[in-house]
């Protein structure tokens, strides 16, 4: 897949590329060249699937990234691209016009990082997070224990921390 | 109508005679996959209620309740979980340190009836709580292969043993920064130690100190139960260590060596401005007889309560048993120093050279001061008890090491005994093998049944010194070359009473003799009181051993207080510090009572 990663690079902005195993292998891609590089994978080289759009929160890097995951039938292998976006501004062009399916994708990343994806239809609609209110959950900086304290009613707790319980029950007087 | 509008409800019912896609869910019993997270299970005599598994939860589904007594080692509390918050992530039985908690396959729980309280339903203490998946096999386990916990201490560097063996240099070289940020890096933070520390040390605050680099803290946290802690980073009998929550899968935080580490990390002139006692100066003075670890303790805060502290102390240095009691390749004086100098900085004066009872009455410190705090320690060596005991050539353990704290070298021999198992004897062993002699250690139990720590005996090991267990001393003749036969029995070991450690017994007619140079008894010491006289003890009740107190090492008289080796059991450092805290508590109590 290597060979393959050079030919697209002689058109296209690449590099990390990293061969995970025989048929599958990854690279990060410009973000401005993505629907470009995306037509080009499915058009040319038969990556004609779309299998999964997922992102990660690199929280310290201040980024996101986006990774497309293409399948080529042909050959029975998958190359991942990946994108970077900046987190303070997270807003990537969408592929729904490529691959069908890419808005529900978009859909979710929108509802579980808070990614935009202007013009993909029903981005803005939840997804399984019906009348939710809170911050997006997959971000990292999420506190999940603090929100659920602040918002939810808890029954009632009755725990003991064991250092200063022994001390109660062991040596209240020293 | 057409025709396939009317036909179509007769296809269906071919159906009817295949097997069903659809599961029947109530009927058929359908365990969860081996390796299912389902309902915990939970050993709760394993369990030590160190609470890592309702730290780690991130859904707040564990509380800690009560279940059984607290004791060492053991908070008494329990996981109990709350099921309509738990999300089976396994992390808090990922985290356990004993092992004790693990998972079951099971997944269906029908809670019966509407009436109950809500905070009733789906809340259990595994293992304590009865439930059908109590003995079930499968479910998830930590895999062999996964750890969250570090489990292997970071090692310390020693000196090799030849170059310990030509020198009286300290053995024990110390972490650097980055072992022991490592080593506090393994503390989990649980606190079961601090119980059982006799001084309380708030020991996880103190290696969360060193995790963050902040030695400053670090230091101020030891000295709120602790004014010794360059002593006790080398010598603690460290209890801690043997009940913290990682020594039940893996070895334990090396408590004793991370405090050394934060002793040793502040420079000694900056302990004032770091400490910054704000001292209101008080009135009243006490008096303190013995500079041990005891008095200098109560000395320590008594000062920082603002009374006035003279101690009196019979040798010419202060430290008592820590100086003359322990090797200089254990405890070198500049640790001593550098923590008692700190003290005496405060304000406290020491009367050197001063025997009470001699150069000054118990009469007149009972008179001149508000108080008496007395930590004389136990400085006398028990005798053998045997025929020519008093030969020349016979010494006791506390003799060699006191001769070689004051420089003295003394003359051994090729081949030395060394009687008796505690720590002293090793001490002694130990401190002849750098003499130069041949060390034989004779012991009347047997080697799990000695006193001494476990790392000293194992440390003489390596150092060559031999060992006779279940060895009953006769007599010490004197052999025509002018040396020593020092004859014994064998003994065996008679369970003689139910539920106590068993009894060494000599074997009728053995006799068994060795020839050496010098032999040291190391049985044990005690104290004397015939230096305490006069009037001023009237008040003081004598036990058949010692002075009777309270737990707060007050007398009968509602002035002297006691406290270290000759008032506790354990006769070690960390518990006459504690006494002194306690005592000075007392002190100052009462005295706030009389003003």
């Amino acid at each position: 897949m290597k060979e393959l990663y050079d030919t697209i690079s002689l058109q296209f902005t690449l590099k990390d590329f990293h061969q995970q195993k025989p048929n599958l292998a990854f690279a990060t891609a410009e973000k401005q060249q993505l629907i470009a590089l995306l037509t080009y994978m499915r058009d040319v080289h038969r990556y004609t699937h779309l299998v999964f759009v997922t992102a990660v929160d690199w929280l310290e890097e201040n980024r996101f990234q986006i990774t497309y995951m293409l399948h080529n039938y042909d050959i029975k292998a998958d190359f991942g691209i990946r994108v970077m976006l900046d987190r303070d501004k997270p807003v990537m062009e969408s592929i729904h016009h490529l691959w069908e399916q890419g808005r529900v994708y978009q859909r979710e990343l929108h509802e579980m990082f808070g990614i935009d994806f202007p013009g993909s239809p029903g981005v803005n609609e939840p997804m399984i997070l019906e009348g939710w209110q809170g911050p997006p959950v997959m971000r990292r900086d999420f506190d999940t224990a603090k929100y659920s304290l602040e918002t939810y009613d808890h029954r009632p707790r009755d725990t003991r921390e064991p250092e200063s319980h022994m001390k109660e029950k062991l040596y209240p007087e020293d | 109508m057409k025709l396939k509008d009317i036909l179509s409800p007769l296809y269906v019912w071919k159906r009817a005679f295949e097997k069903p896609y659809s599961i029947a869910t109530l009927t058929e019993q359908r365990p969860g996959s081996p390796v299912y997270r389902g309902f915990h299970q939970n050993d709760i005599d394993k369990c030590i209620g160190c609470g890592s598994c309702a730290e780690i939860c991130q859904n707040i589904t564990i509380d800690m309740v009560q279940v059984k007594e607290a004791k060492d080692g053991d908070s008494g509390l329990r996981p109990r979980f709350d099921y309509g918050l738990c999300c089976w992530c396994a992390l808090c039985v990922d985290i356990c340190p004993t092992g004790s908690l693990r998972m079951s396959n099971a997944y269906t729980w029908v809670e019966e009836g509407l009436d109950k309280d809500v905070r009733e339903t789906f809340c259990f203490t595994p293992g304590v709580d009865e439930k059908p998946w109590d003995s079930e096999e499968l479910g998830y386990k930590r895999p062999n292969d996964y750890e969250l916990l570090h489990l292997d201490r970071v090692p310390m560097p020693h000196l090799p043993v030849e170059e310990r063996l030509s020198s009286f240099v300290e053995m024990v070289k110390g972490y650097s920064r980055e072992l022991a940020r490592k080593e506090a890096d393994r503390c989990i933070q649980c606190g079961i130690c601090t119980a059982t520390c006799p001084a309380h040390m708030n020991i996880p605050a103190y290696i969360k100190a060193i995790r963050e680099d902040n030695l400053e803290e670090g230091l101020r946290i030891m000295y709120e139960t602790n004014p010794l802690p360059g002593v006790c980073g080398r010598i603690c009998t460290r209890r801690c260590e043997d009940v913290c929550a990682l020594s039940h899968r893996g070895e334990a935080i090396s408590i004793r060596w991370l405090k050394r580490y934060l002793a040793d990390s502040v420079e000694g002139q900056k302990y004032a401005e770091i400490l910054a006692l704000e001292v209101q100066p008080r009135n009243q003075s006490v008096a303190i007889v013995g500079a041990g670890p005891g008095g200098l303790s109560a000395a320590y805060y008594l000062l920082k309560m603002g009374y006035k502290v003279e101690i009196f102390e019979a040798r010419p240095a202060a430290g008592g048993m820590l100086r003359y009691g322990i090797p200089e390749y254990r405890l070198p004086y500049e640790a001593i120093d550098k923590d008692i100098s700190f003290i005496v900085s405060l304000g406290a004066v020491i009367h050197y050279n001063t025997n009470v009872g001699k150069d000054v009455t118990f009469d007149a410190l009972h008179e001149n001061f508000s108080a008496v705090f007395i930590s004389v320690g136990l400085f006398d060596s028990n005798r053998l008890a045997i025929e020519g005991e008093t030969l020349p050539g016979v010494i006791s353990g506390l003799d060699l090491l006191d001769d070689v704290t004051n420089g003295k070298i003394p003359v051994l021999g090729q081949h030395v005994l060394v009687i008796g198992g505690g720590n002293v004897a090793m001490d002694a062993a130990r401190t002849a093998r750098r003499l130069g002699s041949d060390v034989t250690v004779l012991y009347r139990r047997r080697e799990i049944d000695m006193p001494a720590d476990r790392e000293e005996i194992e440390e003489a090991m390596e150092e060559k010194v031999a060992f006779h267990f279940q060895a009953i001393p006769i007599a010490i003749e004197k052999t025509s070359d002018n040396r020593l036969n020092f004859i014994w029995g064998k003994a065996e070991m008679v369970q003689q009473e139910e539920g106590k450690r068993p009894v060494p017994v000599m074997i009728e007619g053995s006799r068994e003799q060795v020839v050496a140079d010098t032999v040291i008894s190391a049985i044990g010491q005690s104290a004397h009181y015939h230096w305490m006289e006069g009037n001023a003890i009237t008040n003081i009740r004598f036990g058949r051993f010692n002075i009777e107190a309270d737990r707060w090492g007050k007398t009968s008289d509602d002035k002297v207080f006691i406290g270290g080796d000759i008032f506790n059991r354990t006769a070690d450092a960390i518990t006459a510090i504690a006494d002194g805290h306690r005592s000075a508590r007392a002190i100052d109590a009462m005295l706030q009572q009389k003003a």
